[in-house]
């Protein structure tokens, strides 16, 4: 069923997706200079260093955010053209995840070019790091009632779902019964992949204000922690609404879904909103622990390429000779190309489905 | 609870861990059931092999001082580590007398540190 309202639902949050991106090119544009202008993100730069070749670098640093918008435009184009308006929802999904992985490269060049015009003393690693030996583990950083709660909400509304197939005779096809739910529930599966690698990440210190950067990261992993944890709740909340859509009579429905739709849209701008500000505090506290090289303590070489396979170190990305290697001998990296391929079958599949 | 890797140390990795772990357990700050981190966090954290952390939690087990449960991670086990003869706990102090004493210490400089760093130890504890 694609209901009328389903469509503006779907405009609405992709206009609203434009200014976020807006917000985020601009905090973005800034962090190379979060620090002042004695740095380039991390890295601690000569005096007139903005005067002179960092005024190239960090052009070219701001010419590449907008490599996302190249992918995203012709995309959008061909949607709207085609009618497809639901495939926004994917285009929405992927472009965020090309904005993060594009930042990340990015970063990397851009540091990577400063670092020859840094001051030579500070590109000396700390001789000795700290880290802690509390254990990061998924339950760690999970709340019990939330996820029965989560859980027994989505068991819920797909044995209705089911019943309802199975039990009434005028019940819709399988894909818009189903299709919809599945989605949800593969996303709640990339949100977790999301969360692990989160909670994996590894944070060690330098032992010169080691309370200060510990508390950073440890801010920063538990705001991400449930930053994804809320998305998991909305991802939860459509799954529960979704039933009631399928089930009331068409004009009923309408209005239900009107009324959701609109609510979501509060939500998320509240949501928006709440989020800058942490994001905010975050970056307060990140600024005021002062970055610090640190050493690598593999005794063999790092790798060649920017992706690897080295199943004995289990670091998601390793020192390489170019900056860093995407290491497929990590459980992360590896689930998630497992569940990249699911995505792209689950796309088609549903895609092509009969109705 | 925090473990320091010196980069200047000539002790490898492995031992540092090990001896660190070993020190926040005498210290009381480690205490008996604290869990230790996973094998795969702790080599992440320091970019290093997962046979070093393997090794070192592999001392601190032979010691008696944590369990490795398959599954479950690594916990400390005692307070105390294993039996052993005087002998055998008085020969890495020998080893570090001898390695002051060739360092052209005093007698006297080395009996004040050896106080001063026994002080310490009870101190911490």
């Amino acid at each position: 069923m694609i209901l009328p309202t389903q469509d503006w639902f779907i405009i609405v949050l992709y206009a609203m997706f434009w200014p976020i991106r807006i917000n985020g090119c601009v905090r973005r544009g800034r962090q190379p200079l979060l620090r002042g202008r004695d740095w380039f993100f991390d890295v601690r730069v000569q005096d007139g260093f903005y005067e002179g070749p960092g005024r190239t670098i960090l052009r070219q640093y701001w010419l590449r955010m907008l490599i996302p918008f190249a992918a995203d435009v012709p995309w959008a184009i061909w949607i709207f053209e085609t009618g497809r308006l639901f495939q926004l929802n994917f285009l929405v999904v992927v472009v965020s995840a090309v904005i993060h992985v594009n930042h990340l490269l990015s970063k990397g060049i851009a540091e990577r070019q400063a670092q020859a015009y840094a001051v030579p003393e500070s590109t000396q690693p700390a001789a000795r790091i700290v880290l802690s030996l509390a254990p990061r583990r998924l339950r760690d950083y999970t709340t019990p009632r939330f996820e029965v709660a989560l859980a027994a909400v989505s068991l819920a509304s797909l044995a209705w779902l089911t019943h309802y197939y199975l039990t009434s005779p005028l019940h819709p096809g399988a894909r818009l019964v189903f299709g919809f739910p599945l989605y949800l529930l593969y996303t709640q599966v990339g949100l977790l992949i999301v969360k692990r690698a989160v909670i994996g990440w590894p944070s060690p210190v330098p032992l010169d204000h080691a309370d200060e950067h510990m508390h950073a990261a440890e801010e920063r992993r538990r705001y991400y922690v449930k930053f994804w944890d809320w998305w998991r709740a909305g991802s939860v909340s459509s799954l529960v609404i979704w039933p009631l859509l399928i089930a009331l009579p068409r004009p009923t429905a309408d209005r239900v879904m009107t009324a959701w739709l609109a609510a979501w849209i509060v939500l998320s701008v509240v949501a928006t909103v709440i989020v800058e500000i942490k994001r905010k505090r975050i970056a307060n506290l990140d600024a005021l622990a002062r970055p610090v090289a640190l050493p690598d303590l593999r005794a063999a070489d790092g790798p060649a390429w920017p992706v690897c396979y080295e199943p004995s170190a289990p670091a998601l990305m390793l020192r390489s000779a170019r900056g860093y290697s995407l290491n497929f001998g990590n459980g992360v990296a590896q689930t998630s190309a497992v569940y990249i391929a699911g995505f792209a079958l689950l796309i088609f599949a549903l895609t092509h489905m009969a109705p | 609870m925090f473990l320091t890797i010196d980069t200047t140390d000539a002790r490898p990795i492995y031992q540092q861990v090990a001896d660190g772990i070993k020190a926040l357990i005498a210290h009381g700050k480690l205490l008996e059931g604290a869990p230790l981190p996973p094998l795969r966090q702790l080599a992440g954290d320091l970019g290093v092999n997962l046979n070093t952390i393997a090794t070192a939690y592999k001392t601190l087990q032979e010691a008696g001082l944590i369990v490795v449960r398959h599954g479950s991670g690594a916990v400390v086990a005692s307070q105390t580590s294993v039996e052993r003869s005087e002998e055998e706990l008085v020969r890495p102090l020998r080893a570090a007398l001898t390695d002051l004493i060739l360092a052209g210490l005093s007698t006297e400089k080395i009996a004040r540190i050896v106080m001063r760093e026994l002080k310490l130890a009870k101190e911490s504890k």
